[in-house]
């Protein structure tokens, strides 16, 4: 906060909360996937735990969540970056 | 010794470099000069415009070549000399074609006549991304914006581009899958059985249909375009988010807030996430671009889902 009262010109005061709300938001956004990612991994734990024969199947499935739901993470940080420099 | 004295001594040290760095150096304030935005802008380096229509060649386009380049040539040069007993080259680029038969075009995302007419399509597609993808981690002489001097000629600066981190690549493979899928449901069912299709099976016993065929098909409706989005921005967002990532910590944080003590501690995260990014995401984008691409195909084709 003091830092923003420091600012004088608009266009800085604009600047830093902008790089606020890019911090902010990129970092709300990896709280989704990370939950996401880590159920995805401990289900195929539990189900390979339990059914060892259907490893293979179940490994090729588990790559195709794991990339769906991290590719999220990164949503939230371009999106967040697209309004920081071209905004 | 132990591994974690190990750790610990190897971050003590760093931190050691960091200080003594710091302590050297110091800071030189905010840097305003450098915009790191700068790294994926496109200059004209032929420029080419049909009326409003800018065709210029530039960097990107510079990459896709590259890709379709070094895509065709290795795979037929691979193809042609195959041998009873197969060496290291063949070996792998066999593996890949396991990998793109029997798990992208697997019978689990498209049934297995469709599965052998569109496998050139599905397998390219695989084949393109992840040339693409892995050029976009060598770092090529392509910065036409900043140059050195070597030997009295000016060479652009080294930098790490991919083709795949722009959106105007990724939304034209994204178009050309979704209106392939439709193209093919419509050939094999006919437009209005292909549009019913859509709606999820015993929607003929739902009370008050009336109302809820239409909503659950404008719904389906809406799905089909967000398709579109999904499937170009996870491409781009990933391959973009590595190469920005991997600019800041690979020295662009240090420039930007002129504190070179950081350059130690970033180096470590950058070479961390260039290995994460190349022996991961690189291929796993590819393989999930391919694969959601054998399921739509699939899935246009599909009796009900």
């Amino acid at each position: 906060m003091h830092f923003l009262l420091a600012t004088t010109g608009s266009e800085e005061m604009a600047k830093s909360i902008k790089a606020i709300a890019l911090g902010v938001g990129a970092g709300l956004g990896t709280i989704g996937p990370g939950v996401g990612v880590g159920y995805i991994f401990g289900k195929v734990i539990e189900a390979i735990t339990r059914q060892p024969e259907m490893r293979d199947e179940i490994t090729s499935i588990q790559w195709l969540g794991f990339a769906l739901t991290e590719a999220i993470v990164f949503y939230a940080f371009i999106f967040g970056l697209i309004a920081f420099f071209l905004g | 010794m132990s591994t974690r004295v190990k750790v610990l001594l190897a971050g003590a040290l760093l931190l050691a470099v960091m200080i003594a760095l710091f302590a050297i150096t110091g800071s030189h304030g905010m840097n305003t000069e450098y915009q790191p935005q700068n790294e994926f802008k496109l200059e004209d380096w032929i420029a080419i415009h049909a009326g409003s229509v800018n065709l210029s060649i530039n960097k990107a386009v510079l990459y896709l070549l590259l890709a379709c380049g070094l895509t065709a040539s290795t795979m037929i040069y691979v193809a042609r000399r195959m041998h009873e007993r197969p060496n290291k080259v063949q070996t792998a680029v066999e593996v890949l074609w396991g990998v793109m038969r029997d798990n992208i075009a697997g019978p689990n995302n498209i049934e297995r006549q469709m599965a052998l007419r569109w496998f050139p399509f599905i397998g390219a597609l695989f084949l393109f991304i992840l040339y693409s993808n892995i050029l976009g981690y060598l770092p090529l002489p392509v910065n036409s914006g900043e140059t050195f001097r070597l030997f009295g000629v000016n060479i652009p600066a080294f930098q790490i581009y991919a083709a795949t981190a722009n959106i105007s690549v990724t939304l034209v493979l994204a178009l050309m899958v979704w209106v392939s899928y439709h193209a093919v449901g419509v050939r094999r069912k006919g437009l209005i059985p292909y549009l019913k299709s859509w709606l999820p099976a015993g929607m003929d016993s739902v009370p008050a249909r009336a109302f809820m065929v239409p909503f659950v098909f404008s719904i389906e409706v809406i799905s089909h375009f967000v398709r579109i989005i999904s499937l170009s921005v996870r491409l781009f967002a990933n391959m973009l988010a590595g190469h920005l990532l991997i600019l800041f910590m690979g020295g662009g944080l240090v420039v930007l807030v002129g504190v070179a003590a950081l350059g130690p501690l970033t180096l470590v995260v950058a070479t961390l996430f260039f290995i994460f990014e190349v022996v991961l995401i690189a291929g796993l984008q590819a393989f999930i671009f391919a694969t959601l691409t054998a399921i739509y195909l699939g899935g246009a084709v599909a009796e009900s889902h």
